[in-house]
C-alpha cells in the first residue's frame, strides 16, 4: 500500500515560476517581439516629433513671434511625411504584437491539449469538463491580451511618458512641473478601476452562468414543470436569477460611472493649469503660442499611455493568475507512467489475471480489496454484483485507466504496467458504461479504434451488435453525422454503436461494462444470440445487471464489497442460493 | 420621462468638451493676446467648471443608461422565459433544447451588451461627434468646411472597416466555437480516446481547429491594425489641411490664433468618437440578429391554453374517459379513434411495442396535447373546458427517465408541493424507500443532486420521482415504467413504492414489467395506434392474441422463461414472491 497517488490537482504556481514560463513562451516568438519593440520605439519618437514640428510651424509661419513669417508648406509637408511613416510603423507594431499574442495563445492551448491527452482518468474524475475546457479556451484570453497588447503597449507607454516629460521640461520647467502633478493619478485611477471591476465582471459571468443553468433545467425538465403545473415556481426561480444578473451588471456600471468620467476629468485639471499659468507666461512673453500648443497637445497625448498603464497592470494580474493555473497543470500533473523496461505481449490469445488486486480512488475506503481472478485465453466471464460492488473499478484497471494500489493485473502473463501503453490499449477494447460517441459520421465512430478496418469486418460487427438494423434507417446510412449537429441516437443505439466499435477494434481482450443496460429486452435477446460467435477467440469480461447477458458467459463471478464472493457457471450459481441468486433469482420466482 | 431626462443629460455632457474648447479659444484671444490676466483666470475657472459639470453629468448618464438598458433586458428575459413555460411539448420536441436555451442566454446577453456598454458608447460618442462638428462651425465656419473635406474618406473607411471586421468577427466566433466544441468533446470522451489509442488523430483534429482559430484571429487583428492607424493618419491630414487654410486666413487677418488652435483641438473630438463607434457596429448587428430570433419565440402561440370560459377544476374524483380520440403529431395519425374508460381509483396498464401509441395516450391524458378528434373527459368534463393549471395540479407524472432538478433530494421531492414541511418530506421519503437511497450520502435527503441527477442510477431517480408524485397527492397518476436496467434491490423498492402510490388514485401505467401488468385492473394492448386487446391479466393470458407474445417479452418474464428451461425448482405463487422480496431487503 506504499504506492503514492498521482497528483491531479496541483496548487497554482507562484509568480516567479509563472513569469519564467510566460517568458519562455514569449521568447519563442522573439522575432515578432523584437519587431514590435523596435516599432514601438519609433512610434514614440514620431508621436513626439509631429507636435514639435507643428509647434514650430505655429511659431515660425502661422503666428510668428518675430516679424518674419516663414513659408508654412515645408512644415506641413514634414508633418504629412511623418504621419505617413507613423501610420506604417503603427500598423506593423500592432500587427506584429497582436500576432505574438495569438501565437502564444495557440501554443499554450496546444500544450494543454497535448497534456490532456496524456492525463490519467483520476484527473478527469477530479475536474469538471467545463473547467478543463475553459482552461484551454477562455482562461487563455488574458494571457493573449497581455502578451499581444499589454507588454508592448506598456513599454511604449513608459517610453511615451518619459519622452513627453522630457520634451515638456525642456520647453518650460515650471509649467511642466505644474502640468504633470495631476497625471500620475490617472494611472492610479485606471489601475484601481481595473482591480475593482474585475471581480465584479467575474461575478457577473457567474450570475449569467446561473441563468443558463436555470434556463437549461427548466427547458429540459419542462414536462415535469407542466405536468405538476409548477410554472409559477420556475418562473419565480428564473426571475430571481435574471434579476441577480441585472443587479450585477448595474453594480459594474456604478463602478464604471464612478471611475471612467473621472479618468476624463483628471487631465482637464492639468490642462486648466497649462491654460492659466501658460497663458500668463504667454502674456509675459516667456512662452510662445506654439509652445502653448505643444503643451496642450502633449498633455492630451499623455492621457492614454497613463490610462493604458493602469489597464495593463490589472491585465497583468489576470494574465499571471490564469497562467499560474495553466502552468500548474502543465508542470504538476503526471501522466500515467510508461514502463522503463517495456515488454511485449505474446502472440495468440491471451489470458487475464488479477493477482491480489487492491484499489482505492485516493479518497475514501478501498473499492477492491484483494481480488484474485484468473481468466483463461478465450474465456468469456461475467462480473456481477450489486451497485457499488466495484465492477467498473475492476474493469477499468485493464486498459490502465487506473493502476491498482496494490497487487498486479497481468495480461498474457505480463504486468499491464510493463507493457507500452499504446500496445496495451491496442490489445484491450473497452465499452464504457456510459457510451461515448463522437460528433462524426457513424462510419467513423465505428472505425475509431481501427481506422483501416476492412468494411466487411465493420459490417459483420454491426450485424452482431445490432447496429446494422437501425443504421439502414438513418437519413444517410453509415454516413449520418452523429451528435448535436446531426442525429441524436437513443441510449440503446449508442450502446450498440459502442459495442460494434469495440468489436471492430480487433483487440484480444474485450471489456464490456454493462454494455446493454439501455437496450430494450427484445433487442437484447437478439444481441445476446449474435454476440457469442462475434466474441469467439477473445478473452472477454462483461459486467452486467441482467441474467440474459450473464448467459453469454462461460463463467460468472460475483463481486461484493471489493472481493469475489462467488464463482461458477450461471446455472451453478443460481442453484447455490447465494448472492447471485439474490441478484437474479427473485425475478425468476416472482414471474414463474 | 426617464428617456427624455437621459437624452437631455446626453446632449449636455456631449456639449461640455466642445464648450470647454470654445472657452480655451476665448482664453487665447481675449486673455493671452489681449494681455488680460483677469479674463484668463475667469476663463480657466469656467473651463474647469464646465469639465466638472461634464464629469457629474456623465456619471449620472452612465448609471442611468445602464439602468434603462438592464431593465429592458430583464423584462425581456422574464417575458421570454414565462412565455416558454406556456408553450406546448410539441414545441419543445421540435426545437433542440440547446437552441431554446441560447435564446434565453446568449441572445439576451448580446442585447444586454449593446444596451449596457453599447448604449453609453453609442449615445455619448454620437452626440460628441455631432457636438464637435457643430463646434467647428461655431468657431469658424470656413475651418469647419475644411475639416468636412476629410469626413467623406473617413466615413468610407469606417464603413469599409465595419463591414470587413464584422465578417471577420463572425468567422472568429465560428472558429472559436468549433475549437471549443472539439476540446469539449475530447475532454468528455477522453476515456475512449485513450482506450483506443486515438490521441494522435484527435491531436491532428485539434491542431486544425486551433490553426483555423489562429488564422481568423490574425486576420481580424490585421484589419484592426490597419484601421486605427489609418483613422489616426486621416486625423493628421485633417489637421494639416486646417493649419494650411488657417495659416493663410491668419496672415490675411481674418482669423485669430485662438480660433485656429481651438479648432485643431476640437478635431480630436471628431476622430476619437469615430474609432469607438466603429467597434460598436458588430455588436449592434449581432444584437439585431439576436432580437430577431427572440421574436420568433415570443411570436409562437402556445398550443395548449385555457379556452375562454374554462372553469377551475375542483377536487377530481378520477373517472377518466377517452372518447373516440384520434391524434397525429404531424400528418400520420398515431391514435385511431380509441375508447378507454378508467373508473375512479382504478389502475390501467398499457402494453405494446414502442410506437404503438402508449406514451401519446398518456400525454393526452396529461393534456400536453389536445386530441384532433374526440374528447378526453375527467369526471364527465372535457379537459379543454377545465382550467389547465388547476387540472394539472391534480395530476401526477412519473417519467421513464425522470428529470431531477439541481438542489437537494428533498427539494426534488418537494417540487410539486413546495410548501411541504421537512417532516412531510421525510415521511414520504420513508414511505417509498427514498430514505434508503439517501442513506448512501453523508447529508442524507439534503444531498445535492447535480446536473439532472448525475450520481444516481435510473432506478434511484425514478424512486425519487415517485416520492415527488406521492407528496403532490395527485388524483390521476401517469406512470411510465423505466426500461433501463435497474438493480434488483432498487427494483424491489420501486415495486413497493408503487403499491403505496397507486392506492386510491386513478392511474395509467405504461408497463414494461410483468409484475406491474399483473397489478392493473385492466390491461390494454396497443398496436399501431389501436387497442387490439383488453381485459384482466388472467383473461388475457388465457386468450389467443397479441398479449401472450408480448407478455413473454416483458421484463421479469424474460428470466422466467429462461429459468423454466433450466432445471430450477419453480415456485409459482405470488405469496412466495412477496416473501422473498421481503427477505432480500438490505436489513
Amino acid at each position: 500500500m506504499s504506492r503514492r497517488f498521482l497528483s491531479v490537482d496541483p496548487p497554482d504556481l507562484n509568480l516567479w515560476p509563472t513569469a519564467k514560463g510566460l517568458a519562455g513562451l514569449w521568447r519563442e516568438q522573439w522575432r515578432l517581439v523584437t519587431l514590435g519593440l523596435v516599432c514601438a520605439f519609433a512610434m514614440t519618437g514620431l508621436s513626439l516629433a509631429i507636435p514639435i514640428v507643428i509647434r514650430h510651424a505655429i511659431d515660425d509661419a502661422i503666428a510668428p513671434t518675430s516679424g518674419h513669417r516663414a513659408a508654412l508648406w515645408p512644415y506641413l509637408a514634414v508633418v504629412l511625411v511623418l504621419a505617413l511613416l507613423r501610420f506604417c510603423i503603427n500598423f506593423v507594431r500592432r500587427y506584429a504584437t497582436a500576432r505574438t499574442g495569438i501565437r502564444v495563445e495557440a501554443r499554450m492551448r496546444e500544450l494543454l491539449y497535448q497534456a490532456y491527452l496524456r492525463y490519467p482518468r483520476a484527473f478527469y474524475d477530479r475536474h469538471a469538463t467545463g473547467q478543463v475546457v475553459s482552461r484551454a479556451t477562455n482562461d487563455l484570453y488574458p494571457i493573449r491580451y497581455f502578451i499581444g497588447w499589454g507588454m508592448t503597449q506598456g513599454i511604449q507607454s513608459l517610453m511615451m511618458i518619459v519622452g513627453i516629460a522630457i520634451v515638456l521640461f525642456l520647453v518650460n520647467v515650471k509649467l511642466a512641473a505644474l502640468a504633470l502633478v495631476a497625471m500620475p493619478f490617472v494611472a492610479v485611477l485606471a489601475f484601481t478601476f481595473g482591480r475593482k471591476v474585475m471581480p465584479i465582471s467575474r461575478e457577473v459571468q457567474q450570475l449569467k452562468a446561473n441563468v443558463t443553468e436555470a434556463a437549461d433545467e427548466a427547458v429540459v425538465g419542462i414536462e415535469m414543470v407542466q405536468a405538476f403545473g409548477r410554472e409559477d415556481d420556475v418562473q419565480a426561480r428564473f426571475g430571481e436569477k435574471a434579476e441577480a444578473v441585472r443587479d450585477g451588471v448595474l453594480r459594474q456600471a456604478r463602478i464604471e460611472a464612478a471611475f471612467l468620467p473621472g479618468l476624463l476629468f483628471l487631465p482637464t485639471l492639468s490642462i486648466g493649469a497649462v491654460v492659466y499659468f501658460g497663458g500668463r507666461d504667454v502674456i509675459g512673453g516667456s512662452l510662445t503660442y506654439g509652445q502653448f500648443f505643444l503643451f496642450y497637445q502633449l498633455l492630451l497625448q499623455l492621457v492614454w499611455p497613463l490610462e493604458a498603464l493602469g489597464w495593463i497592470l490589472s491585465l497583468a494580474q489576470r494574465a499571471t493568475a490564469s497562467a499560474s493555473r495553466s502552468f500548474a497543470w502543465l508542470q504538476g500533473i503526471e501522466s500515467i507512467p510508461e514502463p522503463t523496461h517495456p515488454t511485449s505481449l505474446p502472440t495468440g490469445p491471451v489470458g487475464v489475471r488479477f493477482d491480489d488486486v487492491h484499489f482505492s480512488y485516493g479518497t475514501g475506503s478501498e473499492v477492491l480489496s484483494g481480488v484474485q481472478l484468473e481468466i483463461g485465453a478465450g474465456e468469456v466471464i461475467a462480473v456481477c454484483g450489486p451497485t457499488g460492488a466495484g465492477k467498473t473499478s475492476l474493469l477499468n484497471l485493464l486498459p490502465r485507466f487506473y493502476d491498482p494500489t496494490d497487487g498486479r493485473v497481468l495480461i498474457g502473463g505480463v504486468d499491464a504496467r510493463d507493457l507500452p501503453l499504446e500496445e496495451l490499449r491496442a490489445s484491450v477494447a473497452i465499452v464504457t458504461q456510459r457510451p461515448i460517441l463522437f460528433s462524426i459520421p457513424l462510419r467513423d465512430n465505428l472505425t475509431a479504434a481501427r481506422p483501416d478496418a476492412p468494411w466487411d469486418e465493420v459490417v459483420a460487427a454491426c450485424e452482431a451488435a445490432g447496429v446494422a438494423h437501425f443504421a439502414a434507417e438513418l437519413p444517410e446510412g453509415y454516413d449520418t453525422l452523429i451528435g448535436e449537429r446531426g442525429v441524436n441516437l437513443s441510449g440503446g443505439q449508442r450502446q450498440r454503436v459502442a459495442l460494434a466499435r469495440a468489436l471492430v477494434a480487433g483487440a484480444r481482450v474485450v471489456v464490456l461494462d454493462d454494455p446493454m443496460s439501455a437496450v430494450d429486452t427484445q433487442t437484447e435477446r437478439h444481441l445476446v444470440e449474435n454476440l457469442r460467435p462475434a466474441l469467439a477467440g477473445r478473452t472477454v469480461l462483461i459486467a452486467t445487471q441482467r441474467l440474459s447477458t450473464v448467459e453469454v458467459a462461460d463463467r460468472a463471478v460475483v463481486l461484493d464489497d471489493g472481493v469475489i464472493v462467488e464463482s461458477g457457471t450461471p446455472d451453478e450459481l443460481l442453484a447455490r442460493g447465494g448472492l447471485f441468486t439474490r441478484l437474479f433469482g427473485e425475478e425468476v420466482s416472482a414471474a414463474a | 420621462m426617464r428617456v427624455t431626462a437621459l437624452a437631455v443629460l446626453g446632449v449636455c455632457s456631449a456639449a461640455a468638451p466642445v464648450t470647454a474648447l470654445v472657452i480655451v479659444k476665448d482664453a487665447i484671444d481675449h486673455g493671452m493676446r489681449a494681455h488680460d490676466k483677469t479674463r484668463l483666470g475667469l476663463d480657466v475657472i469656467a473651463y474647469l467648471a464646465v469639465n466638472g459639470l461634464a464629469w457629474i453629468l456623465q456619471t449620472t448618464l452612465v448609471r442611468g443608461l445602464a439602468r434603462l438598458g438592464q431593465d429592458v433586458v430583464l423584462g425581456l428575459r422574464q417575458d421570454l422565459f414565462d412565455h416558454l413555460t406556456t408553450l406546448s411539448l410539441r414545441y419543445f420536441s421540435q426545437q433542440k433544447a440547446g437552441w431554446i436555451i441560447a435564446r434565453l442566454t446568449s441572445d439576451v446577453d448580446a442585447l444586454s451588451d449593446v444596451l449596457s456598454q453599447g448604449l453609453t458608447t453609442l449615445v455619448v460618442n454620437t452626440l460628441t461627434l455631432l457636438a464637435a462638428i457643430v463646434g467647428l462651425f461655431v468657431l469658424d465656419w470656413r475651418l469647419g468646411l475644411v475639416a468636412l473635406v476629410i469626413l467623406p474618406p473617413t466615413l468610407v473607411l469606417t464603413r469599409w472597416f465595419q463591414v470587413k471586421s464584422h465578417a471577420a468577427f463572425l468567422r472568429v466566433r465560428e472558429t472559436i466555437s468549433a475549437m471549443t466544441a472539439q476540446i469539449a468533446e475530447s475532454v468528455s470522451g477522453m476515456a475512449v480516446i485513450q482506450a483506443f489509442n486515438r490521441e494522435r488523430a484527435f491531436l491532428a483534429e485539434f491542431d486544425k481547429a486551433n490553426d483555423a482559430n489562429r488564422q481568423t484571429n490574425t486576420y481580424a487583428q490585421y484589419l484592426n491594425s490597419l484601421f486605427f492607424p489609418a483613422i489616426e493618419l486621416l486625423g493628421v491630414v485633417a489637421m494639416v489641411a486646417m493649419l494650411w487654410a488657417g495659416g493663410r486666413m491668419l496672415s490675411h487677418g481674418s482669423l485669430t490664433i485662438g480660433t485656429l488652435v481651438s479648432s485643431v483641438f476640437v478635431l480630436n473630438l471628431v476622430f476619437q468618437p469615430l474609432q469607438e463607434l466603429s467597434d460598436l457596429y458588430g455588436q449592434v448587428q449581432s444584437a439585431g440578429a439576436a432580437m430577431e430570433k427572440i421574436t420568433t419565440v415570443l411570436d409562437t402561440e402556445p398550443e395548449i391554453h385555457d379556452e375562454p370560459g374554462a372553469r377551475r377544476a375542483a377536487r377530481i374524483d378520477g373517472d377518466l374517459r377517452i372518447d373516440h380520440v384520434s391524434f397525429a403529431y404531424g400528418r400520420d395519425p398515431v391514435l385511431h379513434a380509441i375508447d378507454i374508460h378508467v373508473r375512479a381509483g382504478n389502475c390501467l396498464a398499457l402494453v405494446g411495442e414502442s410506437g404503438g401509441g402508449k406514451s401519446t395516450t398518456a400525454k393526452l391524458v396529461g393534456r400536453f396535447y389536445d386530441p384532433d378528434d374526440g374528447a378526453i373527459r375527467v369526471d364527465g368534463h372535457d379537459l379543454r373546458a377545465l382550467e389547465l393549471r388547476s387540472y394539472r395540479r391534480q395530476l401526477g407524472v412519473v417519467l421513464q427517465d425522470p428529470f431531477l432538478f439541481a438542489g437537494t433530494i428533498a427539494d426534488n421531492i418537494r417540487f410539486a408541493h413546495p410548501e411541504a414541511t421537512d417532516d412531510q418530506v421525510a415521511d414520504v421519503a420513508r414511505a417509498v424507500g427514498v430514505d434508503r437511497i439517501a442513506r448512501r450520502f453523508e447529508s442524507g435527503l439534503l444531498h445535492e443532486v447535480r446536473e439532472g441527477g448525475a450520481g444516481l442510477s435510473a432506478g434511484e431517480r425514478q424512486l425519487i420521482s415517485i416520492a415527488r408524485a406521492l407528496l403532490a397527492d395527485p388524483r390521476i397518476l401517469i406512470f411510465d415504467e423505466a426500461t433501463s436496467n435497474i438493480d434488483r434491490p432498487t427494483e424491489i423498492l420501486i415495486e413497493q413504492a408503487l403499491d403505496r402510490l397507486l392506492r386510491g388514485r386513478t392511474s395509467i401505467i405504461i408497463a414494461h414489467r410483468l409484475a406491474t401488468v399483473r397489478r392493473a385492473d385492466e390491461i390494454l394492448v396497443m398496436e399501431h395506434g389501436r387497442i387490439t386487446q383488453r381485459g384482466t391479466f388472467d383473461a388475457l393470458l388465457a386468450a389467443e392474441g397479441p398479449f401472450r407474445r408480448l407478455a413473454s417479452q416483458l421484463k421479469g418474464a424474460d428470466q422466467a422463461l429462461q429459468v423454466s428451461d433450466a432445471t430450477l425448482p419453480v415456485t409459482g405463487s405470488r405469496e412466495r414472491s412477496s416473501a422473498s422480496v421481503a427477505s432480500s431487503e438490505p436489513e
